[in-house]
Formats: C-alpha cells, sequence, structure tokens
C-alpha cells in the first residue's frame, strides 16, 4: 500500500461527505434515466463547493441526494459520520433537521408569515421551547444583517432580504452543512454578490457550503468547482 | 413539536383565508343549527304531549271494572265481575299506605233543565277529592262538600259552558236547577279546563256520587281514581290497590288498572322516534358539510404544496404534517359548531318567548351530541386530504409539483 492511498484513505475518512459509487436511476416510462451515475465524492468539512453543468446533468438530483430528500438506487452515502442511503422517510426528516440548511433560489418563505414566524419554523417542528426559540430567531436573523426587518412579511422585502430571511432560517438549526440551489438565481448582480458574500462568511465559520450555480462568477468563489455531464462528475 | 405550536399553525391558515374559513364554518353551523331546531321540536311535541297529560295528574292510578284480557279455553271459576263500590273506595283509601286520595267516579247523561231552557249533558258523580285529583278549579262557589259519600244533599256543580248556556249572564249560585227530574241546588261553577284526555269539563255537571248513582240506577262504578302519594310511588300505590281490591273481590282480579305512566310510555317511545327521524334528517345536512370540509381542505393542501415540501426539508415528520392539516380541519368543524350552537340556542330562546305554550327548549344532551358529531365529521373528513399531504414527496413538493 503506497502512501499516496493511505492520504486519500484518511482524506476520505474525514469527509463529512462521502458518495460511493452513488447511482440514482428514474424510471420514466419504458425507459431509465440514469440521473445519477456511479459517482463517487468526498468533501471535508468546511469546504466550498460548487456545482455546475447544464440542465438535465444530474445537478437538482445530485443536491436532493446529498440533503436526503431523495436517497440513492445504490451505492452509500456518509454524511458526518452517518450511513443514511437506507434510512426511512422519517429517519431522514430527522438527519436534515441536525445537519442540512436548504436555501432555495425562488427563497420558500411562507407568504403569511413575518420573516420572525419564518425563520422560527424548523425550531417550531424540533419542538424547541417558545422562550429559547424567540433568543435563536433574533441571534440568526441579526447574524444575516436583517434586525430592523423582523416583523415585515416577505412581500414587505426586496429580494436580497428575502434570500437572508432564507439563509437565517437554514442557520437557526445550526446545521454541519448548507445546501443551496441557485442561492443568486433571482436576485440583480448586486444583491447576488452581497448574498455569496455573506454565505462566503458564514463558511468561513466552518460551515460545509454546497451550491448549485449556473453563474460563473458565483462559481469563482468557490474552492472546488464540481462540474457535471451525463449524472457523473467530469474530471478536472 | 408542541400541541400549542400545532394549534397556532393550523389557525394562522384559518385567519388568513377569512372567507373560505367563513363560508365552511356558515355550512357546519347551519348543520348544528338545524339538528338543535329540529330535535328541539321533537321534544317540545313530546313535551307539550306528556304536559296534556300531566293535566289529569301522573300520580294516577285509574281502576276499571273488568279485567281486560286475552285468555284461552274455559274459565275455571265463573266469570262473573263484581262491581266497583265505594266500600272499595274506601277500603283502597284506608288500606294503601301510598295512595293520598281516592275519589269514585260514577257516570250519565241528561238534560238539565232551568226555566224554559233546557240541555243534555253528561253527569259526574264523585266525591270532594276528585277537584284535586283531576286538578279541576272552582270559578264561583263551592265544589262538592266533603263527608260520607254515601250521603249527600241533591247539590250540581256546573261545568263552564254549562253554566253559561243556562244562565246567559244570571247567577247561578243558589238556583235549583232539575237534571233527569231530580231537583238540584246549584252551589258552584268549574273553572275552565276545556278538554282533556277525551272529556270536556266545560260541559258537564258534577253531583254527590251517591245520588249520581241512584239517579241512573247503577250498582257499580264506572271508575275509582286513584292518587300516589308521588309519581315515584305509583307502582308501590298500584301493588296496594291491587291486593286490597283482589281480597275484597274473594281473591278474584275483576278489575283492571291503568297509570299515567304505561299511557306516558307508549306516547314517549312515538314522540322519541319522531326525534330520532328528524336528527336524522338534520345530520345529513351535517354530512354535507362535513364533504365540504373535505373539499376546502384539499384545495388547502394542493395550495400548500410548496410548503409542506419546505417543511419536510426543514425536518417536518409525516405525522407532524398530518397533526397540523388535520387540527385545522378540527378547528373549522369545532368553531361551526359552536357557532350553530349559539345559532341553535338563540333561535329556540326567541321561538319558546314567542310561542310559549310549546314547551321548547335548548337540550343539553342534543347539543353534546351535535358538537361531538361535529368534530367527528371534522376529523373524518380532514383525514383523507391531510394524510395527502403528509404523504407528499419532500423533493417534488418543493418544485411545485405532486
Amino acid at each position: 500500500m503506497s502512501a499516496a492511498s493511505a492520504d486519500v484513505r484518511s482524506a476520505t475518512d474525514q469527509a463529512i461527505i462521502r458518495l460511493d459509487h452513488v447511482s440514482r436511476v428514474y424510471q420514466v416510462g419504458e425507459s431509465e434515466v440514469r440521473a445519477l451515475d456511479d459517482v463517487s465524492l468526498a468533501i471535508p468539512p468546511g469546504e466550498f463547493a460548487a456545482i455546475m453543468g447544464p440542465s438535465g446533468s444530474g445537478k437538482s438530483t445530485m443536491l436532493n441526494v446529498l440533503g436526503c430528500l431523495d436517497t440513492p438506487t445504490s451505492g452509500r452515502y456518509i454524511l458526518d459520520g452517518e450511513s443514511v442511503e437506507n434510512l426511512s422517510e422519517d429517519q431522514l426528516a430527522d438527519v436534515r433537521q441536525r445537519k442540512i440548511g436548504f436555501i432555495f433560489q425562488s427563497y420558500h418563505l411562507v407568504g403569511r408569515m413575518t420573516a420572525a414566524r419564518n425563520v422560527e419554523l424548523p425550531l417550531i417542528f424540533a419542538g424547541v421551547e417558545p422562550r429559547e426559540r424567540r433568543d435563536r430567531v433574533r441571534a440568526a436573523i441579526e447574524s444575516v444583517g436583517l434586525a430592523k426587518r423582523i416583523t415585515h412579511r416577505p412581500d414587505q422585502l426586496s429580494g436580497g432580504e428575502r434570500q437572508r430571511v432564507a439563509i437565517a432560517r437554514a442557520l437557526v438549526m445550526e446545521p454541519r452543512i448548507l445546501l443551496a440551489d441557485e442561492p443568486t438565481g433571482n436576485l440583480d448582480t448586486r444583491s447576488g454578490e452581497e448574498i455569496v458574500a455573506l454565505l462566503e462568511r458564514v463558511n468561513a465559520q466552518g460551515l460545509t457550503l454546497v451550491l448549485v450555480t449556473h453563474d460563473p462568477r458565483v462559481a469563482q468563489h468557490a474552492r472546488r468547482v464540481l462540474r457535471m455531464r451525463d449524472g457523473q462528475i467530469v474530471p478536472e | 413539536m408542541r400541541r400549542g405550536d400545532v394549534i397556532e399553525l393550523a389557525g394562522e391558515t384559518l385567519r388568513i383565508h377569512r372567507l373560505r374559513t367563513g363560508l365552511t364554518l356558515s355550512a357546519i353551523a347551519i348543520g348544528v343549527t338545524a339538528v338543535l331546531l329540529l330535535t328541539a321540536l321533537g321534544d317540545a311535541a313530546k313535551g307539550y304531549v306528556v304536559q296534556e297529560f300531566a293535566g289529569v295528574g301522573t300520580n294516577l292510578v285509574i281502576v276499571l271494572p273488568g279485567k281486560v284480557e286475552t285468555s284461552g279455553g274455559m274459565p275455571a271459576f265463573g266469570g262473573t265481575t263484581r262491581d266497583l263500590t265505594l266500600e272499595d273506595c274506601d277500603a283502597v283509601k284506608r288500606q294503601s299506605p301510598s295512595v293520598r286520595d281516592v275519589a269514585p267516579f260514577s257516570l250519565g247523561s241528561g238534560p238539565i233543565e232551568y226555566g224554559e231552557r233546557s240541555r243534555d249533558t253528561r253527569v259526574i258523580g264523585t266525591t270532594a277529592p276528585f277537584l284535586g285529583i283531576r286538578k279541576l278549579t272552582i270559578a264561583s262557589g263551592q265544589f262538592l262538600p266533603p263527608g260520607d259519600p254515601r250521603q249527600g244533599d241533591p247539590v250540581v256543580v256546573l261545568g263552564q259552558k254549562v253554566a253559561h248556556e243556562l244562565f246567559q249572564d244570571e247567577n247561578p249560585l243558589g238556583k235549583l236547577v232539575r237534571v233527569a227530574q231530580w231537583r238540584f241546588r246549584v252551589i258552584g261553577v268549574l273553572g275552565s279546563k276545556g278538554t282533556s284526555v277525551g272529556i270536556d269539563y266545560d260541559d258537564l255537571i258534577i253531583v254527590p256520587v251517591s245520588v249520581g248513582m241512584r239517579m241512573f240506577n247503577q250498582t257499580g262504578l264506572f271508575r275509582i281514581m286513584v292518587e300516589a302519594t308521588s309519581p315515584q310511588a305509583v307502582p308501590v300505590a298500584l301493588e296496594q290497590v291491587r291486593s286490597v281490591l283482589i281480597i275484597r273481590h274473594d281473591d278474584d282480579e275483576d278489575f283492571t288498572l291503568i297509570t299515567q305512566d304505561a299511557m306516558l310510555k307508549t306516547f314517549s317511545s312515538v314522540f322519541d322516534a319522531l326525534t330520532a327521524g328528524l336528527a336524522g334528517i338534520a345530520a345529513i345536512s351535517l354530512a354535507v358539510a362535513g364533504i365540504g370540509i373535505m373539499n376546502v381542505m384539499l384545495v388547502s393542501v394542493s395550495e400548500r404544496t410548496g410548503e409542506v415540501g419546505l417543511l419536510k426539508a426543514l425536518g417536518a415528520k409525516r405525522k407532524q404534517i398530518l397533526d397540523v392539516f388535520l387540527v385545522e380541519a378540527m378547528m373549522l368543524s369545532t368553531a361551526g359548531a359552536v357557532v350553530g350552537v349559539i345559532a341553535g340556542v338563540v333561535i329556540i330562546l326567541i321561538a319558546a318567548a314567542i310561542w310559549p305554550f310549546i314547551p321548547l327548549h335548548p337540550s343539553i344532551a342534543w347539543i353534546a351530541l351535535v358538537i361531538t358529531l361535529a368534530i367527528v365529521a371534522g376529523v373524518s373528513f380532514g383525514l383523507m386530504p391531510a394524510r395527502r399531504a403528509a404523504r407528499l414527496d419532500a423533493a417534488e413538493a418543493l418544485r411545485g409539483r405532486h
């Protein structure tokens, strides 16, 4: 066994995200679609990785699998030392609750609720006491610089502000990784840059960040860029 | 997840969709009100009849001569029926501790004449206790005086109508009238009672029982009216009367006992069936309202597909999603039930104030039942939509597909 391969093993052992020969196959009518085709991947803690690729390349499936919203058809997925490929739906929900923060292109804020209430949602479903919730919501909203907008509803906020609320919501459960799906896709250039800067700051504090983007200017902030095509990661 | 949070989340949605919530809520409220009104009406009809009978006296046991029964073959001993006599009356009164009072009752009919005027009427022969037992009133003068039933002066108490027809505006008290060729002095006039269980108490006259029996050449009484000490004592009184009379009639039960209770029970069961029927009809509107809940919840679920996807991504379990939607349906139906109960009670109270002779009143039992029913409807009709929400695939729901 060479020194080099031992090195690789210790790197993958430490990985917070590790995919081993993961495939995700959809049945569409008669034919099979291999959205993920034998992908292996290791992402160490604190990494900032961008996933790029044309539509239909498997980016979304990749993000769903990484986010435990979908399970691989075959292969292994070890998230933060926990094997998750065989978990039940509710067990996966539990993993998401404890370890994963989601950020979406369209924010997915609940329109009838204030910013504070939106950020509070994950805490409510985790059964956190109201008093503790209030403090954590306030801290999360302050950390994204929206203290003054705490009682505003989404329709009273700009796009950039909405995405900040969404980021506060993703951070409030103190997850291990942050998954962002085109977080700047609906924003103008300046707001987009502010959001990327905010995500970089969060990443700098040690949170693993994986984002899917079409935008090369966003991707260039990432330490590592994974290019996908036909369900596979293209070697650099 | 805390229970208070589930209720708060469910309530938020209902508050936002005011119009939709309001309409569904009214549908349930109308169903609930319908159940309450119709059952109150059924109960009122029953109450009205019971009231009518209570006018006769619910403590009443009536003794008829002769045994009403069906039997096969030849009776072992002669089928002679002994008369009910004034002595039977006395014995019942003296020997039955649960009997408060006894009145003999003879019945005949004949013309009553005063001056030029004459009128055919019923003649009841009885004694002083009859007034209390039949709950009659005296408009003027007095009722038959107490005393030995075998004695009796030729005095008469007139029913309202008889008094009016014969005397017009003249004061009948102290006047002499002729009944079937017997001369009587008028000592009183009955208060108006109207018809009670087939007898028009306004169109009759009352004479002492001994006189009445002599007038019509009767050896036995038509009835003996027995009043028990209380409605609860009726069954005991009934047995006491039976054993006293059997001994007096040489161990032969050649008489029939009727209680108010037996008659009331028959009527009650008829009216209970009527009320249940009405409740059934009203329950249909409640079922329709339940389908309304299901419809609204299905719309709510499909509108909030993205939201459900989000909640799942944030870590919400199936059960939690199910609870939120189920509680929403339950709150809707419960609120509807409460509004419906309030509306129903108000309408019943108003109707009772307008028509005081109908015994209309809201029934706690029906209110409890209908609220339970509404909540059960909310849960059962909300279950399917809530399940649908809970089973949504998180990834697809987030993309807005379902």
